[in-house]
């Protein structure tokens, strides 16, 4: 018992960790990523898989 | 559209991804990296079909993009898979795959349930959920990956693992993720300089190129001389 929820406990750590450094490296651009309003400039998101282009974001309006 | 350089560059991607599991299946390692090489395989299988549809349909077009995307998602979580793989591998001696299995899928329902929250309250009125919690999602586990690929590296050095084709597979890994981490952080910074077009690409022919080498060139049971013995006094 004591085992699955030391993966519980890990898997939230490593959870807060990844989106605590998302948030941290995002920080200059706030959450404009995904709502790209009018035409500011909007970063292009790190697409790892593959060499093809990327595509824009898709915008919430 | 993608210039020449562009193609280039894809296509040498393309062609180290193959090169990866060709030489997994020459030096008899396909089955035990087998979703390392899957990853490659997929990979390799959505490299074609994109360049189909860009160029049928544009790199503006509905088609390209959600071919884009929800492809990138299936990789992510593929690229996912494969680093719990290689966990599997480095605890291998202790027994406790049944732990790593339950944590590696607590974390994937975790992200997606924070990828659906992030997504919920933006696109709920705009007909674009399922689109925005894909690229959410995509987003997200790149970084759960990077995190991840540190924590194993960092119990690679605590149990002083010594396998070296293991080890350049994590080690390739962690640089890949925090390239792509430099790299979205100074895009971010830096949003108007178009030097970054080709850096990404870039990036995606290391992985490939760092993992054809340890399947070409480390044997699977090589060790590593240990850089430091200790000295027992007589």
């Amino acid at each position: 018992m004591s085992r699955k929820l030391t993966a519980l406990l890990l898997a939230t750590l490593v959870l807060a960790g990844a989106m605590g450094l998302k948030t941290a490296v995002m920080a200059h651009s706030g959450s404009a990523i995904m709502m790209a309003n009018g035409g500011a400039p909007v970063p292009q998101p790190p697409m790892a898989n593959g060499g093809a282009p990327v595509p824009q974001p898709p915008s919430a309006q | 559209m993608p210039s020449s350089l562009g193609y280039a560059i894809w296509l040498l991607a393309t062609l180290l991804e193959v090169a990866v599991v060709v030489c997994a299946i020459s030096r008899n390692c396909f089955g035990r990296y087998l979703c390392l090489n899957l990853y490659m395989l997929s990979s390799l299988f959505v490299s074609v079909a994109r360049y189909g549809a860009l160029s049928h349909f544009g790199v503006r077009s509905g088609e390209y993009w959600y071919l884009y995307y929800y492809s990138d998602a299936v990789l992510t979580i593929f690229l996912y898979l494969a680093l719990i793989t290689l966990y599997l591998h480095v605890f291998d001696e202790m027994k406790v795959e049944k732990y790593v299995r339950l944590a590696a899928v607590l974390l994937l329902a975790g992200t997606a349930l924070f990828s659906y929250g992030v997504v919920h309250q933006s696109f709920q009125s705009s007909g674009k959920m399922l689109a925005g919690f894909v690229f959410e999602l995509s987003q997200n586990l790149y970084f759960v990956g990077l995190v991840l690929t540190y924590v194993l590296w960092g119990a690679i050095l605590k149990l002083r693992e010594s396998r070296s084709q293991l080890i350049q597979l994590v080690l390739s890994l962690g640089v890949y993720f925090s390239a792509f981490a430099a790299t979205f952080a100074l895009e971010n910074m830096f949003p108007n300089l178009q030097f970054f077009a080709y850096i990404v690409p870039i990036f995606g022919c290391l992985l490939p190129l760092a993992w054809a080498y340890a399947f070409w060139r480390l044997a699977p049971d090589a060790r590593m001389v240990p850089a430091r013995l200790a000295v027992v006094p007589r």
